[in-house]
């Protein structure tokens, strides 16, 4: 029998790719605690990295992962389950910032994780691999030394073992900073410091690309809830702008009309502003994440005069340059250090899109994290902030939609435009958009979409939490 | 009523501009007629075409607006333009086409100027910059206000305008003040801020004001020291020191000593650089 039915609850199994223990992973094992569904077998990007550095199976890892689990109970028997709180995403992240209760005891599982009560669960486990149903769950691969380390090792030119870059959306323009594979496991942790982030982003494509072509071979009946092609596709700005642009929904216009064109440095970049006289944009760097790698930049057409702002810092350091993200929003007008940190994002790849005047509330500029799942608009966040760049973590304030005084066509308008961008993947249960508001009216337009974007706080939909809401809509999912 | 004028990037590159917008309302007779508060925001690439724009349209219609009692001039945020790229100009002519005019905000202080500065029923004049130049401080202290109710002056930093001298062009605003009725005195977003306080702590003009707004600049517990001790600070109604870089235990003072005082927007006091909050 492949599932179980419980009080006319389907019970679904599901493996959880992520860096298991943080608030993540620990969320959604929470979530699915609230549905009565039974814990995620959690795996490890750690582990595979070294199942594809050793050219192993995702099969075989899942199975031993699975014998380990059942040894360990043996030895552990009797122990009991840290009791968990149902219902508030809200605690989740003060028990994970407090390291409390997510205690791991090998750095892979916690005794809580995958309880399954016995040998009968188990062995329904093993059956629900090669037979279904089974959820698979990309969380983000990020805050992790180990983990990055062994991407950018992966994204090396001398990778060992898959180095298959057909997930990667535009590999002609994927080439920035490199490091040998034997040089980048050993790569020291500098905090904040951003370390070959192309090369990153080619290995974290070449793990989505052997998860998937693994699934496909051993789980026929694993159902992706994000599917690791569209993944990949959020993630590069390039290629998603470009993509939400030809589904017809609303972006800020991209400057390169080609990818041909996109500028690989400060110098081009001036001189595609200049040719399309504008002088206001926002430039990303086309594989970060968060405020990471941003920069709000404008120049006066007539003074010359710059003004950069992100949160990148540059600092010179026996001879190197390092680039890093300071924790807070710095302005800079000074050329030289303008220079510098825009030709550093061209190299890796940047995206340059016209920098659209938002909407204000309360004399600060907004958008909004509006969470979507299976073709319903969910938990919303608006983010306020006295600087161009509204991401929650630099100490900017937030508030909920309805909180906010906007009209009620305006956040009709909001919720489909989100709604539209998810649209345009199809094989993409659930995403962040960020969307923002144009001032002077008209229609939102999506400014980025987070393939991992669903971990919100303090706000409720529904009566539940973002990742309660989120599996009750694949839970009741045709 | 109150009606917003303004021209954004792509109206701009559309060709539209704001005098056309102005003469429309003028023409409009029951808006005209209805129109009490007017906001200009940008007026269609405000970085580098100054208000001398629009201005002789607005100062034309002024007979077509006979209720406008508020105007703001430049209303635009930084996701539209830097405010140290607002090119303002001369506005004093504006003021003396609209005699009836009560408030009067202004946004940008580049070329900006204020001559004549003479108006019989202006209550409150608010102007919002990064760096405020002399010339103008000097323009307001020798202004005939005499109705003035409440002045506010972001004073800003040299980077972006601000040229004055603490002597010569701030303090005789609290030792001379050239304003009998004035309730509301703002002298704000300064990185003089200390100074200005330790001034304002036992100066003349706090005991006509009940509002006084030293907030948005780089006070300390230096100057919100000297402010605390004050007693001519404890009859004010509303002192707001907001955005400052003052310390948890003055702070903690501040919420005891009875005084109706609001902090809100402490920073980060182990931040090597202090900057007033609107400094661009």
């Amino acid at each position: 029998m492949a599932l179980s039915v419980t009080d006319g609850v389907m019970r679904s199994y599901t493996i959880l790719f992520g860096n298991p223990g943080n608030k993540r992973t620990t969320g959604w094992q929470q979530a699915l605690q609230y549905h009565g569904q039974p814990a995620a077998m959690e795996v490890p990007y750690i582990r595979l990295l070294q199942a594809i550095r050793a050219g192993d199976r995702l099969i075989d890892l899942l199975e031993s992962l699975i014998r380990r689990q059942d040894n360990r109970r043996l030895i552990q028997a009797g122990a009991s389950f840290p009791s968990m709180n149902k219902h508030s995403v809200a605690g989740n992240e003060k028990a994970a910032e407090s390291g409390h209760p997510v205690s791991l005891e090998d750095n892979e599982w916690s005794n809580h994780r995958m309880h399954m009560d016995n040998i009968a669960e188990k062995q329904v486990l093993t059956a629900n691999l090669r037979s279904g149903p089974l959820t698979l769950r990309l969380d983000a691969p990020g805050e992790n030394i180990a983990v990055e380390r062994g991407l950018i090792a992966l994204g090396a030119d001398d990778a060992e073992g898959w180095t298959n870059d057909d997930l990667l959306p535009l590999p002609d323009h994927t080439q920035g900073s490199s490091i040998a594979a034997a040089l980048a496991r050993r790569l020291e942790p500098y905090h904040g410091r951003v370390l070959y982030p192309a090369q990153w982003f080619r290995g974290w494509c070449r793990l989505l690309s052997w998860l998937r072509a693994e699934v496909q071979r051993d789980l026929p009946c694993g159902r992706w809830m994000n599917d690791p092609v569209e993944a990949a596709l959020m993630f590069d700005k390039r290629r998603c702008s470009n993509w939400l642009d030809q589904a017809g929904v609303n972006v800020p216009n991209a400057l390169a009309p080609s990818v041909e064109e996109i500028p690989s440095s400060y110098d081009s970049l001036r001189q595609l502003m200049e040719q399309q006289k504008i002088h206001r944009v926002f430039v990303k760097l086309f594989c970060g994440s968060g405020a990471s790698g941003v920069i709000a930049y404008q120049y006066h057409p007539r003074t010359g005069a710059e003004i950069a702002s992100t949160t990148v810092g540059i600092e010179q350091w026996n001879g190197e340059t390092i680039i890093y993200n300071s924790g807070r929003l710095r302005r800079y007008t000074d050329h030289g250090t303008i220079r510098r940190i825009i030709d550093w994002v061209g190299q890796e790849g940047m995206h340059v899109e016209r920098w659209i005047s938002k909407d204000m509330l309360d004399g600060k500029a907004y958008d909004i994290r509006q969470l979507v799942c299976g073709g319903q608009a969910g938990h919303a966040v608006v983010r306020l902030s006295r600087t161009p760049i509204t991401n929650l973590h630099l100490r900017n304030e937030r508030m909920l939609l309805e909180q906010t005084g906007l009209s009620a066509a305006i956040r009709e308008n909001i919720q489909a435009t989100a709604l539209a961008g998810l649209a345009a993947f199809p094989g993409s249960f659930c995403a962040g958009m960020d969307v923002l508001v144009p001032a002077g009216g008209g229609m939102p337009l999506i400014a980025d979409v987070n393939p991992f974007g669903d971990l919100l706080y303090y706000v409720q939909h529904q009566e539940m939490g973002a990742y309660e809401w989120e599996l009750a809509r694949w839970l009741e999912r045709k | 009523m109150e009606i917003k004028l303004s021209v954004d990037f792509d109206a701009y590159e559309d060709g539209v501009k704001l005098a056309p917008l102005i003469e429309e309302l003028a023409q409009d007779a029951e808006k005209s007629q209805a129109l009490t508060s007017l906001i200009i925001g940008d007026w269609g690439a405000a970085y580098e075409e100054s208000a001398q724009e629009f201005l002789p349209t607005l100062i034309a219609a002024s007979s077509h607006f006979p209720n406008l009692r508020k105007l703001f001039i430049g209303d635009m945020s930084y996701e539209e333009c830097e405010v140290s790229w607002i090119n303002q100009t001369n506005l004093g002519p504006l003021l003396a086409a609209y005699p009836q005019l009560e408030s009067f905000i202004i946004k940008g202080s580049t070329d900006l100027a204020l001559e004549p500065l003479e108006h019989a029923r202006l209550q409150e004049l608010t102007i919002i910059c990064g760096g405020l130049p002399s010339t103008v401080l000097q323009s307001i202290l020798k202004a005939k206000l005499p109705e003035l109710r409440k002045l506010e002056l972001y004073l800003g930093v040299d980077n972006y305008g601000f040229d004055g001298d603490l002597e010569r062009d701030i303090l005789p605003f609290l030792y001379e003040n050239p304003f009998l009725k004035l309730t509301s005195l703002g002298l704000k977003d300064s990185e003089l801020q200390d100074e200005i306080a330790i001034a304002a702590a036992n100066a003349p003009v706090l005991q006509q004001l009940e509002e006084l707004d030293l907030s948005e600049g780089t006070l300390t517990d230096k100057g919100g020291e000297a402010l605390l001790n004050s007693e001519a600070v404890r009859s004010l109604k509303h002192l707001n020191l907001n955005y400052h870089y003052m310390s948890d235990s003055l702070v903690l003072k501040w919420r005891s000593s009875g005084v109706n005082v609001t902090l809100d927007d402490q920073q980060d006091l182990d931040d090597e650089w202090r900057y007033p909050s609107l400094t661009e």
